[in-house]
């Protein structure tokens, strides 16, 4: 009895038109790939921590969505979603971009030889440093990678407004997922077209990053001189009218 | 309670050969990584007691006794840290000890190591090559017997024997590591038989060695047949009463002599092995009718010909004819890493008093990271490491 009037409560929450879709009712055979879930399914918890929590902890509103969890149905999680401790949301993405025609092995396992290159020549480097510089020589590849992107990252960015028949590149403030989708593509395309036709993409990719990590190579350039363009073109700001 | 045990008993003992040099001169070192690694890096004297712990490879020894048998990923790990550190395991020392308590008058006995993919064979094959050659024995290490039997651009017929092939270029790469594993013996040992190569030159009886292998590294023509005599002389010195020497051959992948090739003849017939001057000369040496040494076999299923990836045990790799030869073989088997090994290897990739620096990941300093890796490579010490490469 608890439970039902529990589930009224969330139910009458909804807005009044789902509540005519939403039928407790699981089809035999589902297609989950390409499907566009009924709102009535839930989101997984990919997390170990959520499920550790013993049952005295719970406050009133976990409690509550656990017995929701009891009762719906829950979507299939997508391959890229991990409960490990080495899930990285940002490499994934990395990954993703990366990815040609759905190969995401081939993908995966460029980024870890990336990795691993760079950790060897970072730890090689530690290996000839005097005993001064070693503390500042950087050997987490996941670090560098961290830090090479952030390098990357433009703050502002051009749009192009047409006002009075012609087309201005207006400076714009990027938004953030925006800003690391573009630092991400330059990476990805300076390696695929800028390089010698024999030198593989994860000996490519591991300069560049180490390069974008001291603020130098030709990513930080890209972005630098997207900066200059901005700041030459301040004079068309105001035709921006968001 | 293993591990502590380990740790006590060290310094109470104090094993007779290879002192520890932990008095005199070094810096004491902490306990925390003493339990991973050893002060003894001599493989005679290794025992029990060092089971799981690494031990290091002397670097003037390291371009000597191993300049080519390594595996490749071993190679990059020994280069990125500037060290050698080989783990002391069951089957190495099962092995060591049969070799010091073995007859050396009778018939040599043959051991084979076979163990699933990245177990750690190449590696034991290794260390027990690393043992031969401080006891002073001659080594005759084949990296691996595979690339004799695949991707061989020239394949000229011997001019010894009208139907076998010759292969100059792997004869040749082979007989220069030779030369660099025993300097040593080239001089000592010297030729019983005149070997007649050309109308012109000709290696008379009384000479040493040495002479045969620069001949051999230089005329790359007559390199595979060089390669031949070699083996023939060192079969029939190597029980000798005087000036005897120990012979150890250890082949990696010893299934490739036995499989099928992947070469073919001018009329695009396949070449079957027998028909490679290499691999024959090779069979003979492994068969068991010379005494004065040891032959040390490693199965492998990684560049093996012809053979399923899930096959690793001796009759399905050697095949009907292969295992006919070997037999009578004493098996070896090579296991995934038990739990204190384990241990160990992970204190070794974790090791950052030493310098080390390789497991970056901040996870994987924690005992989470750990059980995860631990299901992530099943144990298996190829994939641990590979896995460790990136974190």
């Amino acid at each position: 009895m608890a439970s039902t009037s529990g589930l009224r409560t969330t139910l009458s929450k909804m807005a009044a038109s789902l509540t005519g879709l939403l039928k407790p009712w699981t089809p035999r055979v589902l297609l989950v790939r390409w499907s566009r879930y009924n709102p009535y399914y839930l989101e997984p918890e990919p997390r170990k921590e959520v499920y550790h929590i013993p049952e005295t902890e719970l406050t009133p509103e976990q409690k509550e969505e656990r017995e929701l969890k009891s009762v719906r149905p829950i979507k299939a999680a997508t391959n890229s979603v991990t409960s490990s401790v080495f899930n990285d949301p940002v490499l994934s993405k990395f990954v993703n971009m990366m990815m040609k025609d759905g190969d995401k092995i081939i993908a995966k396992g460029i980024i870890t030889q990336t990795l691993e290159n760079m950790k060897r020549k970072q730890v090689e480097k530690y290996h000839k440093a005097p005993e001064g510089k070693k503390a500042e020589i950087e050997c987490n590849p996941y670090a560098i990678f961290h830090q090479a992107l952030e390098n990357c990252k433009p703050v502002i960015g051009l749009a192009s407004i047409q006002k009075g028949g012609k087309f201005y590149q207006v400076p714009i403030p990027l938004t953030d997922n925006r800003r690391r989708f573009l630092a991400m593509k330059w990476m990805i395309t300076e390696c695929r077209d800028n390089k010698h036709r024999r030198t593989l993409m994860y000996e490519k990719l591991s300069q560049e990053l180490l390069a974008a990590f001291s603020k130098e190579g030709n990513v930080v350039k890209r972005k630098h001189e997207l900066h200059k363009m901005a700041e030459s073109n301040r004079a068309y700001a105001h035709y921006r009218w968001w | 309670a293993v591990l502590r045990r380990t740790s006590q008993v060290r310094p109470l003992h104090g094993s007779g050969c290879g002192q520890q040099q932990e008095a005199i001169g070094m810096e004491t070192r902490p306990e925390t990584f003493s339990i991973f690694r050893t002060q003894e890096n001599d493989p005679a004297c290794q025992s029990e007691q060092h089971l799981g712990q690494y031990y290091t490879v002397p670097p003037s020894h390291f371009h000597t006794v191993f300049p080519h048998g390594l595996p490749p990923r071993y190679q990059q790990q020994v280069k990125t840290f500037n060290e050698g550190c080989v783990m002391v395991r069951q089957p190495a020392l099962e092995l060591i000890s049969h070799l010091k308590r073995a007859d050396y008058s009778k018939p040599t006995l043959r051991y084979l190591l076979y163990g699933v993919k990245g177990s750690g064979k190449t590696m034991s094959l290794c260390h027990t090559v690393h043992y031969c050659s401080t006891q002073g024995w001659l080594v005759l290490h084949i990296p691996d017997a595979h690339l004799w039997v695949k991707n061989c651009k020239e394949l000229l017929p011997s001019s010894y024997h009208a139907s076998r092939f010759d292969q100059p270029i792997q004869a040749s790469n082979w007989l220069r590591n030779f030369r660099t594993t025993n300097e040593h013996f080239l001089s000592k040992i010297k030729l019983r038989q005149r070997y007649v190569w050309t109308k012109r030159e000709s290696t008379e009886e009384g000479r040493p060695l040495g002479e045969l292998v620069d001949m051999g590294v230089s005329r790359v023509k007559s390199s595979s047949d060089v390669v031949g005599a070699v083996l023939k002389e060192l079969r029939l010195q190597a029980g000798g009463t005087e000036g005897g020497f120990r012979l150890a051959v250890a082949v990696d992948g010893v299934n490739g002599l036995w499989g099928r090739t992947t070469l073919k003849k001018e009329d695009k017939s396949p070449v079957a092995p027998e028909e490679l001057t290499l691999v024959h000369n090779l069979r003979k040496m492994i068969n068991n009718d010379w005494c004065g040494g040891a032959v040390i076999a490693t199965l492998s299923q990684t560049g093996s010909l012809y053979a399923p990836s899930s096959a690793y045990l001796p009759q399905e790799l050697l095949g009907e004819e292969g295992f006919d030869s070997m037999d009578p073989f004493v098996p070896v088997p090579v296991s995934l890493y038990s739990e204190k090994e384990f241990e160990s290897c992970y204190l070794y990739y974790l090791d950052h008093i030493h310098f080390h620096h390789w497991l970056q990941h901040p996870h994987s300093q924690t005992e989470e990271g750990k059980k995860e890796l631990i299901f992530l490579s099943n144990r298996n010490p190829s994939v641990l490491e590979r896995l460790c490469a990136f974190l």
